[in-house]
């Protein structure tokens, strides 16, 4: 598809009018965190930011999702599900963040099941993507078949080269936006830039000090469910908090449950869950089939390398590494990759 | 710092060897320069796996609550502040005294990783970490970079009370002065002097970012009950969902549970994945317990009584 260009200058312009027309999600900073939210126009709008502390899939799996209310009034049970979906535009996300998008789509929109809450939500949003300026040490999204100028999974990417931003068109949802706000994205010869970002997806692809080689491990990982690996320091050390799983972009488990105000009137809410919480597998009859860390770890790890390539053909991480700078003890996946495959290779 | 960890691996290894010990539990090199992770060893040849230096934030003394069962005894490296927490995992009869066996390292302030990682330049090895002071310098093979202490370390320890372990079987190293380069409770002051509503307006804000990841919770030495109340579904105490009302509700019971036995050992701070400065909650609490039971930071000194959780007949109270 074609390819535009914003003046630095104007994407003030551009966001302001982007949130009078949408829901605008876009990243800001609060305090020393840098997380994506609502704004009203341009002014909060952090666009130099390296890695937000949380990743953008709230816009489509909020961690307190009501899906419908419910009153029994003594014969009658009314139940109200909430209607409609704002159009929304999901600014400045990463490569990375988005890539992780992609994984929640079979899971949530897939062809064996559909959920409405979230395909409502992927439908109405446009998502617009921003290329990495900058590779952090925790970054390594290029081992999982990704990159700092990805343009998988947006529907526009902007790329800033010099006093502009590159803009390339990748759905039919993008060039509707764009064709909607051409006085802005502006059409114009951008074999150059075009060129400028080839150059620099290479200098930031130079630039990842991580080695991580998922060759291999999938293999050792379907043929051996028990390996004396996950006994440990990994699971010694872990805490057993939720912190790996909330901060990823491809963690998508919840919990569904009524909060009921105690006169029968409530809302049935699907939250957020972690797979490293003992409660996560507690059964009603108290058995526990991932019963100590050393399997719950497992699971997170498996799933991330095995389960969902088994399922759906994709690896379940994106790289963006931010469970490998915020887990207290630093449990660390891309030396847990690393250190099946020697094992895979000496197996 | 090198020769410390020399020393420690020695000290590690002769604790192995002569069976004193089934396991020692330490800090070793992480998968970033500047940081450090928990390392379990359970043979001498595995000692060379530990380090010492200031990237050992975190507080190991937890982790004897999970071999408390084991047969053997296991061996803990502590700085000074997690020796508070070995004080209060005594007192609170949840480690058995004849079965640990505490190395402590006086502790020179440890750096925060994230600070540091980001003036050094990626995929640099560590070589060596001098102590000047007040400062350290971090050499690698990219070159030499110096850390004010003022600026990089975490803020537990710019006001740190304990530098040298309270208490300690093996101690490694020499004692070290203690340095605030702060005052303990400034900014605890700081917040005192707000209006209700501007400290209301203040832990709001905080309590909004909580993602209830529990790592606070579990990070800390002194949250040990088995089945935690915020775990429950059987009464629901605080739901699932996240909100103001019920974050609220777990950070000041969860601040107010530990009052009177938390060390102030600041890893609830350190670790919280939204920088929720969770460590001032705990500070006002000490500073009220100082001020009205004159009580030291709990863990100062084995068989302290917690001012909460004690009594005396003569209480001037007359319901005694």
């Amino acid at each position: 598809m074609e390819s535009r260009v914003v003046n630095k200058g104007q994407i003030s312009e551009l966001l302001d009018k982007l949130a009078k027309d949408y829901n605008l999600i876009a990243p800001i900073k609060e305090e020393t965190m840098t997380l994506f939210r609502r704004v009203s126009g341009a002014q909060d709008v952090l666009l130099d930011y390296n890695n937000s502390d949380i990743s953008p899939k709230g816009c489509f799996l909020p961690q307190n999702e009501k899906t419908f209310s419910y009153m029994y009034t003594g014969d009658t049970l009314e139940i109200n599900k909430p209607v409609g979906t704002q159009k929304t535009v999901l600014f400045g996300a990463r490569p990375c963040d988005i890539k992780a998008i992609l994984t929640f789509d079979p899971v949530f929109d897939g062809v064996k099941f559909g959920d409405e809450y979230y395909s409502s939500k992927r439908e109405s949003t446009v998502i617009i993507g921003l290329s990495c300026a900058k590779v952090l040490s925790t970054c390594f999204c290029y081992a999982m078949g990704g990159g700092p100028c990805d343009t998988t999974g947006s529907d526009l990417l902007l790329t800033e080269i010099g006093d502009k931003y590159y803009v390339e068109v990748i759905t039919e949802k993008g060039q509707a936006l764009v064709d909607a706000y051409s006085q802005i994205i502006a059409k114009q010869d951008t074999a150059q830039l075009a060129k400028d970002k080839d150059e620099l997806a290479k200098k930031l692809s130079g630039e990842f000090v991580r080695k991580v080689d998922l060759t291999g491990v999938k293999e050792l990982m379907d043929n051996n469910f028990e390996l004396p690996y996950w006994a440990g320091d990994d699971q010694k050390k872990c805490i057993g908090c939720g912190t790996c799983t909330y901060v990823c972009p491809t963690c998508h488990c919840f919990d569904i449950f009524d909060y009921t105000t105690g006169d029968f009137t409530g809302d049935r809410l699907r939250c957020w869950d972690s797979c490293m919480f003992p409660e996560y597998t507690l059964e009603a009859g108290g058995h526990n089939p991932r019963p100590s860390r050393k399997e719950r770890i497992r699971n997170r790890f498996m799933h991330k390398i095995k389960y969902h390539l088994d399922r759906y053909n994709m690896v379940g991480c994106v790289g963006c590494g931010r469970c490998v700078n915020k887990c207290p003890v630093n449990i660390d996946i891309t030396k847990i990759i690393n250190d099946l495959k020697e094992v895979a290779q000496n197996a | 710092m090198m020769n410390l960890a020399q020393q420690l691996r020695e000290q590690a290894k002769k604790l192995l060897e002569e069976k004193k010990v089934d396991l020692v539990i330490g800090f070793g090199q992480g998968t970033e320069l500047a940081r450090n992770t928990p390392v379990f060893i359970d043979s001498p040849e595995g000692v060379s796996a530990l380090t010492w230096g200031p990237f050992c934030a975190n507080n190991l003394a937890k982790y004897l609550v999970d071999y408390k069962n084991d047969p053997g005894s296991t061996a803990v490296v502590v700085k000074g502040c997690d020796a508070r927490s070995v004080n209060r995992l005594l007192d609170d009869n949840q480690i058995l005294r004849e079965k640990v066996v505490v190395i402590g390292l006086p502790c020179p302030g440890q750096l925060e990783w994230q600070k540091v990682s980001a003036e050094i330049k990626p995929g640099s090895t560590l070589k060596e970490v001098v102590d000047n002071g007040d400062s350290y310098t971090v050499k690698t093979d990219s070159g030499d970079y110096t850390f004010n202490k003022k600026d990089y370390l975490l803020h537990r320890c710019l006001v740190c009370e304990n530098p040298n372990p309270v208490i300690s079987d093996i101690t490694i190293g020499k004692e070290i002065p203690v340095k605030n380069y702060e005052e303990r409770f400034a900014e605890v002051q700081d917040l005192e002097k707000l209006a209700a509503d501007e400290k209301n307006e203040y832990w709001n804000k905080q309590f909004a970012r909580c993602l209830r990841c529990y790592a606070c919770r579990n990070v800390c030495s002194v949250c040990t009950c088995k089945v935690c109340a915020f775990d429950q579904m059987q009464p629901m105490w605080v739901s699932k969902r996240t909100n103001l009302s019920e974050n609220t509700a777990f950070h000041i019971t969860r601040a107010f549970h530990v009052a009177g036995r938390c060390v102030d050992c600041g890893e609830c701070d350190r670790v919280c994945p939204m920088d929720i400065p969770l460590r001032k909650l705990n500070v006002k609490i000490h500073k009220d317990l100082g001020e009205l039971f004159n009580s030291p930071t709990p863990g100062t000194e084995p068989g302290l009584i917690s001012p909460l959780g004690g009594f005396s007949p003569g209480d001037p109270e007359e319901f005694m």
